[in-house]
């Protein structure tokens, strides 16, 4: 019986990812103990800080989300194993040219908000589509090309943030904010039944109604994996690419197009920065998140799926650590040492074949009962 | 003499329930050569990966010259003296020859690696044993005749004495087998014991002392070699009688289904791999290539297949150009294609069976409804692929990996034959596959030849290209040398003539019958 339920891939890997967090969770505890005065007062703070306010709790969804499409965009890019670095450029352009239509579009929220979205993906989805050709048709490297591209975008937002968006004569490097029209609305719907939590939550934790296309993207990537020609291709790719060509899969189309569609969700991901997050452009939006859908990616194992799950986890130790560098003696680098080590323990390959291999050792005794049924599926 | 291995009472089941070994009972002599055989997935691979190490098994004893042993991994039994050449090889292509052979135990010289030493040692123990390899050359680059030799020649510079050879002559050419045979005598006079696992009779025969059959994860019977023949072997093996004989209803030669014309191809180093080679392929017949491999058959049939992009020249199915064409272009034209390599193009181990067998219709009806791939009728086409054609597995969602290398093949037939050809393009098709699923690849060869499909058939095999093909063109360098309208009215001898290049038709001669 446990061995059968320890068969099914949902279960084992929970059990894995749980180990993985008590482990080092543990390991740094020892740390904290280490360099901490106040070593329980402090870690506290780190797991304990993001449920303590609702404010707090807001800022962790939101960052959540972000992850969740960043992790995303990487699964894509991962299961058909290639590589990219592209998200911080194609959030740029992103959250650029949505800022844009939210800024000075005069379109009511109902049609200025959808455009906006789309239009971020549309310019993800061709910013992404770059390094896929690249690498389809010139077998460029999609690390160096995407992170070159990565730079192209960052001065192209930083000129249009500067010289066009920005109020003239201000004294720092920012749009004005959104007006109403052009900023996501509170995922609680304004109406008089809920009144109570609509005030609590749009101001004091403004999680927007991104919480529901996340959700809708989640499904949406999942079933495209899945479901799709497209999603076979892609994943048939990954699994051996002279498979995929020998069988009449058009590679070189499908590279271009997981690219891209990943760049689309990256795209989305950073109109969320500033529709949802800053409500307005600032410089350096992408700052400390822009790679962080690998790690997420890494962590739900390219499945679409978990990618929430992953994202929420991950979310919930930064938004800690943040709490406990600010309200504690721990400093900023021990915090992401800890971090660095539930990321190191939870991707790691190694972790689950230990794992068995004690399971292994648990299931000897039952071995014999085994031989005596004949096996489980004898065939 | 007591046994050099003994296995008591061997029980394995895989994690994933697959029960491989039950209770076998195996010994060895010092100095013997013994064959093991059985069908696809009888579990042979498994026994002998348990001796090698590779696996635990879930119950029994292995005893190795008279000691109890638990190896906890193959390092322990390289240390008591075993080695193993497994069915896929495992060099790295990147290393030469050499560096592979010393993998591992290293000559160093101030913590580098001592090249000319590496290459020194190779050359002195593949003289001592007979087994040519060039210490130099980089793996990716030589055949698998050669990458053999090296896994063999890796075992014994670890210090093998017993050897352990998992299908060895499945990639091999008839002339690179007798080679192979002619070393394994020359091992065993040197003290050497040796465990060969073989899917071809004729070999067992040849070359062995004792034979032990496999079936279903169970002894059926051990016995000396003399008192042995292939019928009962055969049925030893599968549990009935096997027809080792093709049956084949005279050739109904219909339309011409695919022409090549003037076809050259120079790859990228410069040589001409081939050189003006034309020939049709008509509606029900068998096209034989006979051909020492290595001289363009590989390449020619990626050309034909849209693989590999042709020099100069032209093909054309049912009069529709497929040259330099996408592969997809030229299986819509109604060709499909059993690859020579499995694992390289034939197959996504990680994807499941059933995903397997899709790749030439996922994008249309009745597998693709609407937007999305119908997995329902995916998996009825799984479940009726796996039954038809034998698959031993308990599930067609599980991985291809988790199948025995035959079983692997046997998905890939599956995925052919049903795609409803018109060309039917088989490379080396029965290659490491049971007598069993031998016999029925070929009597479905032979069906869909009979019910109308042009088969062109590249097989290492020369009795297998004898015994299928209705008419048989040898290949030698890049072009073709002789072609005879009549294969069975053709001699070994013969075809070998033609094959080495000692005897040419004339393109006159030839012209008519091409
Ligand atoms: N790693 C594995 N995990 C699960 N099942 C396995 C694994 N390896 C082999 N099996 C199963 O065990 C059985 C025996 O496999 P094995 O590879 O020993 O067969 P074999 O006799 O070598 O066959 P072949 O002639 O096709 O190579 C098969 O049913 C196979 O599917
Ligand atoms: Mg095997």
């Amino acid at each position: 019986m446990i061995r059968k339920l320890y068969m099914k891939p949902a279960v084992r890997e929970f059990l894995r990812i749980l180990l993985a967090i008590t482990i080092s969770l543990t390991l740094g505890f020892i740390i904290t103990l280490l360099v901490s005065e106040d070593p329980v007062g402090a870690y506290k703070a780190f797991l304990t800080g993001p449920v303590s306010r609702i404010n707090r709790t807001g800022e962790w969804i939101k960052e959540a989300i972000t992850l969740t499409l960043l992790g995303l965009s990487v699964a894509l890019v991962f299961k058909a194993e290639l590589f990219s670095m592209g998200a911080e450029g194609q959030m740029l352009l992103g959250a650029l040219v949505s800022g844009t239509i939210s800024l000075f579009v005069p379109l009511p929220a109902i049609l200025r908000i959808p455009l906006a979205l789309f239009a971020a993906m549309l310019v993800g989805f061709l910013f992404g589509a770059l390094p896929g050709y690249l690498k389809a048709h010139l077998n460029a490297n999609e690390i160096v090309s995407t992170l070159m591209l990565n730079a192209i975008a960052l001065r192209v937002y930083d000129y249009f943030l500067i010289f066009h968006i920005k109020p003239e004569g201000a004294g720092y490097n920012a749009s004005d904010f959104f007006p109403k029209e052009g900023v996501l609305p509170t995922f609680i719907p304004n109406v008089p039944f809920l009144a109570e939590a609509y005030e609590l939550f749009s101001r004091r934790a403004n999680i927007t109604i991104m919480l529901y296309i996340a959700i809708a993207v989640v499904v949406l990537v999942w079933y495209l994996m899945y479901r799709t020609p497209f999603g076979y291709e892609l994943r048939m790719l990954g699994a051996n690419m002279k498979f995929a060509r020998y069988g009449g899969i058009n590679t070189k189309k499908t590279v271009i197009l997981t690219f891209a569609i990943s760049g689309a969700v990256a795209g989305l991901a950073g109109a969320h920065l500033g529709m949802g997050i800053h409500e307005k452009l600032i410089a350096n939006i992408t700052i400390g998140i822009a790679f962080e859908g690998i790690v997420v990616a890494l962590l739900a194992r390219n499945n679409p799926v978990a990618v929430p799950f992953a994202a929420l986890a991950y979310g919930y130790l930064r938004a800690g650590a943040d709490i406990m560098e600010r309200s504690s003696d721990v400093s900023r680098e021990m915090v992401l040492v800890i971090q660095a080590i539930i990321i190191l323990l939870v991707t790691a390959e190694r972790v689950l074949p230990i794992v068995q291999q004690r399971v292994n050792n648990m299931r000897e005794n039952t071995k014999a009962e085994a031989i005596e049924e004949g096996g489980q599926n004898v065939i | 003499m007591p046994p050099i291995i003994e296995l008591k009472a061997i029980y394995k089941i895989y994690p994933n329930g697959v029960m491989a070994n039950k209770g076998v009972n195996f010994s060895v002599e010092p100095g013997e050569i013994h064959a093991l055989v059985g069908e696809n997935g009888a579990g042979k691979s498994t026994l002998m990966k348990i001796i090698y190490g590779m696996e635990q098994p879930t119950q029994g004893q292995v005893v190795v010259e008279g000691l109890e042993r638990h190896f906890h991994s193959s390092r322990d039994a390289i240390d008591a003296g075993i080695g193993m050449v497994h069915q896929n090889f495992m060099l790295v292509p990147s290393f030469t020859v050499a560096e592979n052979i010393v993998l591992g135990q290293e000559p160093t010289q101030r913590g580098l690696l001592n090249k000319q030493k590496a290459i020194d040692e190779t050359i002195q123990i593949s003289e001592q044993y007979g087994l040519r390899v060039e210490p130099k050359a980089i793996v990716d680059s030589i055949n698998v005749g050669m990458r053999q030799r090296v896994e063999i020649l890796k075992a014994l510079y670890r210090g093998a004495n017993i050897l352990i050879l998992d299908e060895p002559t499945a990639v091999l050419t008839p002339q690179e087998t007798q080679e192979l045979f002619l070393a394994i005598r020359k091992l065993v006079e040197q003290g050497k014991t040796v465990i060969f696992i073989t899917h071809k009779l004729r070999e067992v025969m040849e070359v062995s002392d004792r034979v032990t059959v496999l079936r279903q994860g169970e002894v059926v019977g051990t016995l000396p070699t003399s008192e042995a023949t292939r019928e009962s072997l055969a049925r030893m093996m599968v549990g009935r009688d096997v027809l080792l004989r093709v049956e084949k209803p005279p050739a109904q030669r219909g339309r011409k289904v695919m022409e090549v014309q003037r076809l050259t191809y120079i790859n990228d180093t410069g040589r001409s791999v081939l050189n003006d080679v034309s020939f049709n392929i008509y509606a029900g017949e068998i096209l034989g290539i006979a051909g020492v491999e290595g001289n363009g058959q590989t390449e020619l049939v990626e050309i034909m297949t849209g693989l590999r992009p042709s020099t100069s020249g032209n093909a054309l199915v049912n009069g529709k150009a497929v040259l330099n064409k996408t592969p997809r272009e030229v299986r819509m034209a109604g060709v499909s294609h059993i690859p020579e390599d499995r694992l390289t193009n034939g197959l996504a181990l990680e994807a499941s069976i059933n995903e397997n067998l899709i790749v030439d219709r996922y994008f249309r009806p009745p597998y693709k409804k609407g937007a999305s791939i119908d997995y329902k009728q995916v998996a009825e086409l799984g479940a009726k692929s796996i039954e038809k054609y034998g698959i031993l597995t308990p599930d067609g969602e599980l991985p291809v990996a988790s199948l025995s290398g035959g079983n692997m093949q046997k998905v890939i037939v599956a995925r052919e034959f049903t795609s409803d050809p018109e060309l039917l393009i088989a490379a080396q098709p029965t290659r490491g596959i049971d007598v069993g699923a031998t016999e029925f690849v070929r009597e479905q060869l032979v069906k869909q030849r009979t019910d109308g499909t042009a088969v062109l058939l590249v097989s290492a095999d020369l009795g297998e290209v004898m015994s299928l093909s209705d008419r048989i063109i040898t290949m030698f360098e890049g072009e073709i040398t002789g072609v005879f309208p009549d294969a069975a009215s053709v001699t070994e001898e013969e075809l070998g003539l033609y094959m080495l290049g000692i005897k040419h038709q004339s393109k006159e001669e030839m012209e008519e019958l091409l």
